[in-house]
């Protein structure tokens, strides 16, 4: 029996050449150092790793030394006893034992299995080298990514739609179609958030008008009076034929069935948080530029003027007169001269308006009793209505009074007036003045005044007295007449039919316009910053009641400009003035809707700090001054309020 | 815009030719192609669209949804369908039609000016929603798109520079010589000095993950281990551990070189590792943004 070590190595051209080597002895030693019988190059293996024996030439005996073992079978062993007939395969580090019986000879194979190093290992250059070695595949992230994104974004929302399709109202919480959600909703419906299918209810449709009517069963459910009037055909043939824009999304509307004139045209949803925003002015000048011409071509008859923007294109103002004395009131036409509105009275504006001259005398005279100021203001007379929006008509007892007396007589301290109003009354009340009451006593009659002597003479005193018993029953006719004919009390102010067949004297009824501007909404109460002349500039020169002092376009764009701000001439401290500012839609002749955070509020703003000692004052004694407007300060938020 | 398109390209073909030959020799890349003839078309339709929306009023407020919306959310859609398409494009050889360098230099520029057409198509409303995603994927795509672009022109030359005239497997080449030499040199020395050899024999240069790869910082290289390990090391056989550490310095400056270069193709790589899913992403936005507005009408 021997150990043969048999060494095979191959040829570049596959061709094997086998050395065997016997070896002396019952046994051998395998390790690295090169003393060993069997020298295994291998950093893995011990150098003096294992020792090799055989007593009976059949059955070898394989220990390890130096802690390291070799691996049969899988299993690390540090010794073991092998059947050389039966073959076997043990591990060295890197390299294999292959022990194996040839006759007598225990044939043992030592070879190198392992690579040298990790880095000797073939590779593929493509992939080694390139980030395909370290990342996912391209493909395998793009499909991937699309996946997730058609589901997330597409099959989900379609989903939530198919899964509450004949649902009257979701439940809470959050459905998938949410992600479609191009913008947030309205203050107003932010509610219907997670409720897509509120307004959406058919897929491919179009918002339609019964979504929003639905809920909004009352209020804005018709159209203008004025528009629901006008058949289909004219309000087609308003509309101005549409530009490149329009005939885009004309286009796209078309060919994607997104049908015109829903209420969502002018009522624009998915805008962001907050109130609704208030309809542009195109969706009414869309129309109402250049209509008339439109109209006409179309043969219609055009009820309006043409207006495209308030700055720049705005019809006149048709204010509701009375033409003449006793007319019936109707809107003026403009371009036809002055405007006159004849509401029954004699009142020269300027008269009462002047700073010097008798009625300035007068009210200066009056301060204290009334609140007067050197001279007479507008709202000394004219008294805005409760809600502020417009000035009511002038009462004269409340008014008028203070300056122009009725009082005739005082009785014990009471003052008699004659009845304002009722001219019947005054005749009566004046014939029994002079009739009932026997004529005052003159003054100079007190018994206890000094007088010189012989001056006044009995006789005299009686005839005083006398002679105005006797002429008084012709002076109640006389003064009737006079307080009815020119200087008179009623004659000043009022238009008056003198006496004929089976009537008395008459006075003409006095109409005061409450609304001169009937389709167009003018608050006052928004307007309470600017002086009442700064608008009715007519006024303060005004010498005929007749005067229409109802304000122009003109001074209307001295602070209104178009809604981009277009103007024709320049302003100062200009007010962005879309149409619905002043016109509704929908409720003909109301107020126009306002979102909540355009409303103007109650008080003045006052930006500017105030100076030194307003602050000061602690209290304002005297006489209320009947203000038009109480001014409410507020304070600036940069003062930390 | 009638000087961008000579005649030349319409009919003689020889010219054409030559002129290609003359861009051949010249070396001109795709940024550069045709004289910026695509970056001059890009910028005018930028400039288009930044002017037309500053000049045209849309009631009630710039949206998508508006004519003008339409308009750009169109043009947009169709230039990222076609975008897309040099995919294909590059993956079928032709001579026919235009150059890969023009489809490229074209998608490149028109790929920028897609970060104007978008932006602008959304009116500057965005949200929580499918379609601010779909443009934030685009975003994306545009953003890998020019770091790609800034990669390719810069980082070639230092991608020369490291190899010094070798190739990828010259240099795996080197480090296995260093390995044979190694294991062949450490053979006298004792086990506890062959054991940080052995695990510098059995380090992968290739291992580390994507971190590892796009910062070129391996802090448990086992080389570098070893390196020191053997440093440390005292008695034995000190002759043949001054040889193992020489070949270790020696394997260690040839791993840095194949770092550095896998590095730099990493950094030109990855950007299509975004470029790419994130387009197929996109291209399922799109269409769910597409889809969602005519759905909900």
């Amino acid at each position: 029996m021997s150990f043969i070590l048999r060494r095979i190595a191959t040829t570049k051209t596959g061709k094997q050449i086998v050395r065997d080597q016997p070896l002396a002895g019952d046994s051998i030693t395998l390790g690295r150092d090169s003393g060993n019988a069997i020298h295994v190059a291998d950093l893995a293996v011990n150098p003096h790793h294992a020792t090799i024996s055989s007593t009976d030439g059949r059955h070898v005996r394989i220990a390890a030394q130096e802690g390291l073992g070799f691996d049969l079978n899988g299993r690390t062993l540090d010794i073991a006893d092998i059947d050389s007939a039966a073959g076997a395969e043990l591990r060295f580090g890197g390299h294999r034992l292959t022990i194996a019986r040839e006759g007598e000879d225990v044939i043992l194979r030592v070879e190198r299995i392992d690579e040298l190093s990790q880095a000797s290992k073939d590779v593929d250059e493509a992939r080694a080298f390139s980030l395909a070695g370290v990342m996912p595949g391209k493909r395998v992230g793009a499909w991937s990514f699309a996946a997730l994104v058609l589901l997330a974004f597409l099959i989900g929302p379609i989903w939530a739609w198919h899964s509450y399709r004949s649902v009257d109202e979701r439940p809470q919480g959050y459905h998938a179609d949410r992600a479609w959600l191009s913008g947030p909703l309205s203050s107003a419906h932010a509610s219907l958030k997670n409720d897509c299918q509120a307004c959406h209810v058919e897929p491919f449709v179009a918002v339609t008008d019964k979504a929003c009517v639905g809920c909004h069963t009352g209020e804005h459910k018709a159209m203008s009076q004025a528009h629901a009037g006008a058949s289909t055909a004219m309000l087609l043939a308003a509309r101005a034929p549409p530009g490149a824009g329009g005939k885009v999304l004309a286009g796209f509307a078309q060919a994607f069935n997104k049908p015109q004139g829903r209420c969502v045209g002018c009522h624009t949803e998915h805008e962001g948080a907050g109130p609704m925003a208030a309809t542009p002015q195109a969706f009414c000048t869309d129309c109402h530029e250049g209509m008339a011409a439109r109209l006409t071509s179309a043969g219609f008859k055009p009820g309006v003027a043409d207006a495209g923007d308030f700055g720049t294109s705005h019809p006149d103002f048709r204010p509701l007169v009375r033409a003449a004395p006793g007319a019936q009131p109707l809107r003026a036409t403009p371009g036809k001269g002055a405007v006159s509105d004849f509401d029954g009275l004699k009142f020269p504006h300027e008269l009462h308006l002047s700073a010097n001259g008798g009625v300035a005398r007068m009210a200066a005279s009056f301060r204290g009793r009334y609140d007067f100021g050197k001279k007479l203001e507008c709202e000394n007379c004219h008294r805005p209505e409760a809600d502020g929006v417009r000035i009511a008509p002038v009462v004269m007892e409340r008014d008028c009074a203070m300056c122009h007396s009725l009082a005739f007589e005082t009785v014990g301290g009471v003052t008699r007036t004659l009845r304002h109003g009722e001219p019947d009354q005054v005749v009566a009340d004046l014939y029994a003045y002079y009739r009932s009451t026997g004529p005052t006593r003159p003054l100079q009659l007190g018994g206890m005044v000094r007088r010189r002597p012989g001056q006044y003479a009995a006789g005299q005193v009686y005839n005083i007295y006398f002679r105005e018993t006797a002429v008084r029953p012709s002076r109640a006719a006389d003064a009737v007449r006079a307080v009815f004919s020119k200087g008179g009390a009623c004659y000043d102010c009022h238009t008056i039919h003198a006496p004929q067949s089976g009537n008395d004297w008459r006075v003409m009824p006095v109409h005061q316009t409450p609304r001169f501007l009937q389709k167009g909404w003018f608050d006052h109460d928004a307007h309470k910053e600017t002086a009442c002349a700064d608008c009715h500039i007519a006024a303060p020169k005004s010498k005929q009641a007749s005067d229409l002092l109802v304000p122009g376009l003109t001074q209307c764009r001295t602070c209104h400009v178009g809604e981009s701000g277009a103007t024709l001439a320049k302003v100062e401290t200009a007010t962005a003035s879309p149409c619905a500012m002043c016109h509704e839609y929908h409720s003909d002749g109301g107020k126009p809707w306002v979102p909540a955070r355009q409303r103007k509020k109650p008080v003045t703003a006052i930006t500017e700090p105030p100076p030194g000692r307003t602050y000061a004052v602690r209290e304002i004694t005297g006489p209320n001054r009947r203000g038009l407007y109480a001014v409410a300060w507020r304070r600036p938020a940069k003062w930390g309020g | 815009m009638a000087s961008l398109f000579p005649k030349r390209l319409l009919g003689r073909r020889s010219k054409a030719t030559q002129t290609e030959r003359v861009r051949e020799s010249k070396h001109e890349g795709f940024l550069r192609y045709a004289d910026f003839r695509w970056a001059k078309i890009s910028g005018g339709l930028c400039l288009l669209v930044i002017v037309s929306y500053s000049l045209i009023d849309v009631q009630p407020r710039p949206n998508g949804g508006s004519w003008y919306g339409y308009t750009l959310g169109t043009i947009g859609a169709l230039l990222i369908l076609w975008l897309t398409a040099l995919g294909y494009r590059k993956r079928r050889m032709t001579r026919d039609y235009w150059s890969l360098k023009a489809w490229t230099s074209a998608h490149v520029y028109l790929g920028l000016s897609l970060l104007v057409i978008g932006t602008w198509h959304t009116g500057f409303q965005l949200g929580w929603n499918v379609h601010t995603l779909a443009w934030a994927l685009m975003m994306l795509v545009i953003l890998s798109g020019m770091f790609g672009v800034a990669v390719y022109a810069t980082l070639p030359a230092a991608l020369s520079n490291n190899r010094e005239q070798m190739t990828q497997m010259q240099m795996l080449e080197a480090i296995r010589a260093f390995d044979r030499q190694l294991h062949a040199a450490a053979q006298p020395l004792g086990p506890a000095e062959t054991a940080p050899v052995l695990a510098a024999l059995d380090e992968d240069p290739f291992a580390g993950g994507i971190r590892a790869r796009l910062s070129g910082r391996y802090p448990k290289c086992a080389t570098a281990a070893a390196h020191r390990a053997l440093a440390a090391a005292q008695g034995g056989d000190a002759e043949a551990r001054a040889k193992v550490i020489a070949l270790l310095t020696q394997k260690e400056a040839a791993l840095a070189r194949l770092r550095r270069h896998l590095r730099l193709r990493a950094l030109l790589e990855i950007w299509l590792y975004v470029h790419v899913p994130l387009t197929f992403a996109l291209l399922a936005a799109l269409s769910a943004h597409i889809i969602s507005v005519f759905f909900y009408w």
